[in-house]
């Protein structure tokens, strides 16, 4: 307790951790900055790159909210998965390039959580052509999903549009999220003018513009290796 | 059934009797008179513009051919409406050089490397190639060609002309394989055991390989029906850089502990006439790296020796086929073998037309500093360059996907190697492999462009707009 | 090889923003506490590396944990980086060293850097800031530098963000250093040798990889805002408290760098993604009887390296290698036998 610390000192202290702070200013605060200085959504999917450890178990996290937000809205999107079934694990078996599939529902929305080995389209054509009976059963209870179903034959607009809602990947390293922030501006000098304190408000504002994010692009407990590798060192066929 | 005449004859013929190609970059100058100068180009008159070759050739052979395709640019300054452009697809519109990472354009490939008029992708509007039989008919078409100053501005020109006996410049004999389709006259000289592909492989508008899935055709149907896309490449081939890799393979093999197992002693001769143990173990290694040996014979037909007497496309990746999984024609084409992306089997096909450039490679010239730039100018169609062209390019020959037993390695000839880390298994008879590793970076792109090449009706149209 | 003189001036420059000199000690990581252990490899690290300490056989380590900032002032619970130093001790009496560091990444790429930012960085009038900036700060969505702790009244966080903000490359490192904290035990923090080094397979082949040391009873700080006041000294008690009662654990990982990924640039960290080989564990046995020996003048060399490991082309890795040595001829640290 040194002894300048005077009462507005240890008020302004305190205040950033109280709650009426937080809230009064997420409603004034962000707005006003967020008109100020504007930042663009960033793309969503894992970062783009060409060494081999960085494309087998990639994330695909993909939230898309329901027509009907309401329970039978959500009864609609379990039944559509539950009489599925079948069809998703032949294309999980005859895709193969899928380690993990969930399908989640988080209040009025259908999640798809999956980890998949290369590229982005190549899985998702894949699946269009083994599973999109499926995909077109759960897309029809989404909004904004009329436009691409049946999926088949709108195989790009709907690579697009899972592309849209697949949520941009937070860098594990804090500082390469300014490094995106810069990229999607054009900016890709080594070094500039820069001002680190910002960061706390870059955040804000970008998690303002990509309101669902991944933190990081996921922890792996052993990276590195794609479904047939596992498959065939543990000897179950692939 | 369908007019062969409405589409350009280079996607379904290899003018193979035609060994001396050119291709024109060009970017549209004046709108209007580039408009003009398509609509003249199927006008059917023999002066003035080149006519389109399409094809169907009915009696007559033409002396030459001439064909075109248009970048996503070229369609946007010839003012194509914009409801039709949003139809085109995503790799198109971004382009060639926005796809790099995907493609392996990374290090020397890099399309920031690229010479002009590469170096400058939107200002690619057009690429015309013209087949001919000698230098002197090229010269002539292309003085036709740009008669017309105002239409098109001439931003570069690439030249490349074929070897005796579809050789290319790593010696091996190409062009071997093409598709053949369902409901065209098979051109093809040699049996082959793939099924026939579906139209749709290599033309818009039609049912594709991949069940129920059509590609988007993009509004009018004039313009985008029986038009496919084309991945032009400027493949530069570092053909020393691979004899060299070669002798030490070779010399690293013959300290093997295996090595009699991979080439017993006496049995050079089968190899080649005259060969000593080690040039017939390098022969060995190039067999392996393709898939082939030099002459064409299919390692998977005939894995100890080159047989003129072997099919040379009538194969298969079953049985006990002795074809290294990660051998660059496997990994590009994997057949009817195991996959893991089981679905994907014979769906990522494409139509190759390419062409040697850049004197021949001359093994008994010392080799210097200056070699010679050549390689292979590369023509990769298919109806959808998402589907079949990036969709091998990355996660076949790049990232090894559909083996496990290859996955983490690169494509031996083609892809981007990098001597600290590649490696390459070569298999023996008994089961088990021998692993080279170091192997360099032999092919590195110097220039290419996504382009569209549209039906006849297509030019007409865009002629007219 | 880097030139000795400019070993010596790397040396002096960190001297000459020292708060006050400490003659016949290290002039960063300065408190330090020298422990004993052993370590086994796990059954794989043989198939990566021949180096003797990884094929199996226990094998004694003597190391060094310590508090980055310069000075002979104790500060535990300041926000700090913590330094764990290793000899692995082979049978033939050489040694092979690991140096890590609780920061994963450093903040200059090489020594031209290095000197740039020692002239920007220097110590500087550390004050509370005063109200209505903060009230300011709050208002532009930025969050206030951290209160001086007590009786701080310099530090050269004011450079080193100046620096950052100039040099991209060394933003990562300058915004961890600032979130870093205080463990609750030196065991109790995962700690990172940052350099690519490339070992040798018995097949003859070598790959690019980066050592961690991970903590198995986990990472834990303490939390800055309970602790009115950060405790000086803690540290040394506690981690004697603890080997007292139960051995310290920590699994060496090892990942394998690929072609593309940066291997001679020390503020680059590699993703997740790439491939973690467990190479074996390190078992803390007790805090060392002869502290002026083993926790004072031993002396650590990152580039001291058994055969099988061999140093990359790193530059600050290279520049290390004469800074350690001049430094422990300045001050009468322990020399030891290279192979």
């Amino acid at each position: 307790m040194p002894s300048d610390e005077g009462l507005l000192d240890r008020f302004v202290d305190w205040l950033p951790t109280t709650l009426v702070f937080k809230l009064l200013a997420s409603w004034t605060l962000v707005p006003f900055w967020a008109r100020r200085t504007p930042v663009k959504p960033l793309p969503g999917g894992p970062h783009p790159s060409f060494q081999h450890s960085d494309n087998v178990q990639c994330m695909m996290n993909l939230i898309m909210p329901l027509k009907i937000k309401s329970p039978i809205g959500r009864a609609e999107a379990a039944l559509a998965i539950a009489q599925n079934k079948d069809a998703i694990y032949a294309g999980l078996n005859n895709v193969g390039t899928v380690h993990f599939a969930r399908f989640v529902i988080v209040g009025d929305n259908i999640c798809m959580f999956s980890v998949y080995d290369g590229d982005f389209t190549n899985y998702i054509r894949d699946f269009i052509a083994t599973i999109g009976s499926v995909f077109n059963a759960v897309v029809k209870l989404v909004e904004g999903g009329d436009d691409v179903i049946p999926c088949e034959e709108n195989v790009e607009a709907f690579i697009q549009w899972v592309n849209e809602r697949d949520l941009y990947q937070v860098p594990d390293t804090a500082t390469d999220f300014l490094r995106d922030q810069e990229a999607l501006n054009g900016d890709r000098a080594a070094s500039g003018n820069d001002d680190l304190t910002l960061l706390p408000r870059k955040l804000v504002l970008q998690l303002r513009a990509n309101a669902n994010v991944s933190l990081g692009s996921g922890y792996r407990a052993y990276p590195g290796f794609s479904v047939a590798q596992v498959r065939k060192q543990l000897g179950l066929g692939w | 059934m369908f007019d062969l005449a409405d589409l350009q004859g280079n996607i379904l013929r290899g003018y193979t009797k035609k060994p001396h190609v050119r291709y024109l970059i060009l970017e549209v100058a004046d709108r209007s008179a580039a408009r003009r100068w398509l609509a003249a180009s199927v006008s059917g008159r023999g002066d003035g513009v080149p006519q389109i070759t399409t094809g169907n050739w009915g009696a007559n052979k033409p002396d030459t051919c001439f064909n075109i395709g248009l970048t996503y640019e070229g369609l946007r300054a010839l003012g194509t409406p914009s409801a039709s452009l949003e139809m085109f697809p995503n790799e198109f519109v971004e382009g060639m050089t926005a796809r790099a990472l995907k493609l392996g354009d990374v290090g020397p490939s890099a399309p920031e490397n690229w010479p002009a008029p590469f170096n400058e992708p939107r200002r690619i509007h057009l690429i015309e190639t013209i087949y001919a039989e000698n230098v002197e008919q090229l010269n002539a078409v292309q003085e036709r060609a740009l008669a017309d100053g105002e239409a098109l501005t001439l931003l570069g020109t690439r030249e490349g002309c074929g070897f005796p006996d579809d050789v290319v410049h790593f010696g091996y004999r190409d062009n071997i394989t093409q598709p053949r389709f369902e409901e065209v006259p098979d051109s093809q000289r040699h049996p082959d055991r793939q099924p026939r592909a579906p139209l749709g492989t290599v033309l818009l508008g039609h049912p594709t390989n991949l069940e129920g899935l059509t590609w988007r055709v993009p509004h009018p149907v004039e313009l985008g029906h029986n038009g496919t896309f084309n991945a032009f490449r400027v493949l530069k081939q570092d053909v020393a850089g691979f004899e060299e890799y070669l002798d030490r393979a070779a010399s690293d093999l013959l300290e093997h502990p295996q090595v009699d197992e991979l080439l017993p002693h006496g049995d050079e001769e089968k190899i080649g006439k005259g060969l000593s143990r080690r040039a017939a173990l390098r022969e060995i290694v190039a067999a392996n790296l393709c898939g082939r040996w030099r002459d064409g014979t299919p390692l998977a037909l005939s894995a100890d020796a080159p047989d003129p007497k072997a099919d040379l496309t009538d194969f298969d990746y079953v049985g006990d086929s002795r074809c290294p999984f990660g051998a660059h024609i496997r990994r590009c084409n994997p057949r009817g073998g195991q996959i893991a992306q089981r679905i994907a089997n014979n769906s990522r096909r494409l139509v190759r037309r390419g062409m040697p450039y850049g004197p021949p490679y001359d093994p008994a010239k010392p080799r210097d500093q200056d070699e010679p730039e050549r390689g292979l100018l590369g023509n990769f169609i298919g109806a959808s360059l998402g589907a079949q062209f990036e969709a091998m390019s990355c996660d076949w020959l790049n990232l090894g996907l559909q083996d496990p037993r290859i996955t983490g390695s690169n494509d031996p000839i083609a892809g981007a190697n990098d001597p600290g880390t590649s490696w390459f298994d070569l298999p023996l008879k008994s089961g088990g492999t021998i692993r080279l590793r170091g192997l360099p970076q032999f092919v590195s792109t110097r220039g290419g462009a996504y382009t569209f090449l549209p039906s006849l009706s297509a030019i007409g149209f865009l002629g007219s707009l | 090889m880097v030139d000795a003189s400019i070993a010596k001036q790397l040396v002096e420059a960190i001297i000459a923003n020292l708060p006050a000199p400490v003659p016949g000690k290290r002039p960063v990581h300065t408190i330090g506490v020298g422990v004993k252990g052993e370590f086994v490899a796990s059954d794989v690290a043989r198939i990566y590396c021949i180096a003797e300490h990884f094929n199996g056989q226990p094998v004694p380590v003597s190391v060094r944990f310590s508090n980055g900032l310069g000075g002979l002032e104790q500060h535990d619970g300041w926000s700090d980086v913590r330094g764990m130093a290793a000899r692995f001790h082979l049978p033939d009496g050489t040694a092979s060293d690991l140096i890590a560091t609780t920061l994963g990444e450093f903040f200059v790429r090489n020594v031209e850097d290095f000197f740039e930012f020692a002239k920007v960085a220097k110590l500087e009038k550390y004050e509370r800031r005063s109200w209505w900036r903060k009230l300011g700060d709050l208002l532009q969505l930025k969050v206030p530098r951290r209160n001086p702790y007590p009786n701080e009244t310099r530090n050269v966080d004011a450079g080193a963000l100046r620096y950052a903000n100039r040099h991209r490359f060394a933003q990562l490192g300058v915004f961890q250093v600032g979130l870093i904290g205080a463990p609750k035990s030196y065991a109790r923090a995962s700690y990172h040798a940052v350099h690519t080094f490339w070992v040798t397979a018995p097949d003859a082949v070598r790959r690019p990889v980066r050592f961690s040391w991970q903590p198995v009873a986990g990472v834990r700080n303490t939390d800055l805002k309970e602790a009115e006041v950060p405790r000086h000294k803690y540290l040394f008690d506690e981690l004697e408290d603890r080997l007292r009662r139960w051995p310290a654990r920590f699994m060496l990982m090892m990942t394998i760098g690929e072609a593309g990924d940066a291997l001679d640039d020390p503020t680059k960290p590699w993703p997740g993604t790439r491939i973690r080989v467990a190479m074996g564990t390190l078992t803390l046995i007790k805090v060392a009887e002869d502290q002026d020996a083993d926790g004072e003048r031993i002396s650590f060399n990152p580039c001291r390296l058994a055969p099988g490991i061999e140093v990359s082309g790193d530059p600050i890795l290279e520049a290390r290698l004469g800074a350690y040595e001049v430094s422990r001829e300045m001050r009468g640290g322990c020399p030891f036998r290279w192979r």
